[in-house]
């Protein structure tokens, strides 16, 4: 015979399907070992229903807890103004790095075309006329310049 | 589901009716402070830790979904809550004391009809309190929920985020356990606790 002891308590809570609590019924008619176990752990409900209430919530439970949602809105203000006080501070010298980084592009940008513009015309590079003649050359004196290097050179 | 009037508290407050929590915590105050109770047995700690409980589901608002019935949340957050108090080592050093320790005679004398009853509920109570200390804390959680709060398995399952069967089998360890502890004060025993 297989004792369900472990769906005892189970039986006792009402907590077994129909027909399976039907089953345990007819068990324990016939068993006087599980029968036995199942008035122990009835008497162990009844022991534990018997204890004195649990205390109830002091006077003081609302008004605390209210101090105490109130002190945690007003940590979670402070925190807020604490982050925007921070980004203030960080505002200036961010500004100030963006704006030099800003700059730095322009520049390095300027200066990729230039080299880009020189690349696509290095033959013409031999041709100082045709080189003074593109806007490469900046000022007039180095266009001049340009312009008589093949002079400068003793070239024809 | 029958409307849960709770459920319909925890939303409106959700839309930011602090009005609605305060009404929360009113309805269920007792029940979290007799839960927290019967797990720590201190009445002083037992308001602490449901204080706690309501400041969590404060700043669980947006958590909350209304397809869970409020009692099984707030439950859950309260046995999360003190289980996570019960392993922290400075409570767990004071549990152990409890089957030791005298129990306050006030509390334990409502309801006593005579010295001896008082005294014999005194024993009781901390033959349970030693008996909860000793429990793994998932059986001490299932055995309060189901024995004191009167949770059934399925709400038991939902708060301790497991199932019915393994429900099933903590509650009845539990019990059993409790049966072993209190054997002293079964009618009939030879060691019969008498009042």
């Amino acid at each position: 015979m297989t004792h369900p002891r472990d769906e005892l308590t189970a039986l006792l809570d009402g907590a077994l399907a129909p027909g399976r609590e039907e089953e345990l019924r007819r068990h324990l008619t016939a068993c006087a070992e599980c029968r036995a176990e199942e008035a122990r752990l009835r008497g162990a409900l009844a022991l534990l229903a018997a204890l004195p209430p649990a205390p109830e919530p002091s006077p003081f439970f609302a008004a605390r807890l209210e101090a105490r949602l109130a002190a945690r809105r007003e940590r979670g203000l402070a925190s807020w103004a604490r982050l925007l006080a921070g980004r203030w501070r960080l505002a200036v010298p961010a500004t100030a790095l963006a704006a030099a980084a800003l700059l730095s592009a322009v520049v390095v940008r300027h200066d990729r075309a230039r080299e880009r513009a020189v690349a696509e015309h290095l033959d013409l590079l031999l041709d100082y006329e045709a080189v003074a003649s593109v806007d490469l050359v900046e000022s007039p004196e180095d266009a001049q310049v340009v312009a008589h290097l093949g002079e400068l050179e003793g070239r024809p | 589901m029958a409307p849960d009037p709770d459920a319909a508290l925890m939303l409106a407050f959700q839309r930011g009716d602090e009005a609605s929590f305060r009404t929360l915590y009113e309805r269920n105050a007792r029940a979290m402070v007799a839960f927290c109770h019967h797990l720590v047995r201190d009445a002083a700690r037992a308001e602490e830790l449901a204080q706690d409980v309501f400041v969590k589901l404060h700043a669980a608002r947006d958590r909350y979904q209304p397809t869970a019935r409020f009692k099984t949340f707030l439950y859950r957050i309260a046995s999360n809550h003190c289980l996570n108090e019960l392993r922290r080592g400075e409570y767990a050093a004071r549990a152990r004391l409890a089957g030791e320790e005298p129990a306050e005679p006030d509390a334990l004398a409502s309801g006593a009809a005579t010295p001896e009853e008082a005294a014999r509920g005194a024993a009781l109570e901390r033959a349970v309190a030693g008996l909860l200390a000793r429990l793994p804390e998932k059986q001490r959680a299932a055995l309060v929920l189901c024995r004191f709060e009167g949770l059934s398995y399925e709400e038991i399952a939902a708060v301790l985020d497991t199932t019915v069967s393994a429900v099933k089998s903590l509650v009845h360890r539990a019990t059993v356990a409790a049966a072993d502890a209190l054997r002293a004060f079964a009618p009939g025993s030879a060691e019969e606790v008498l009042p």
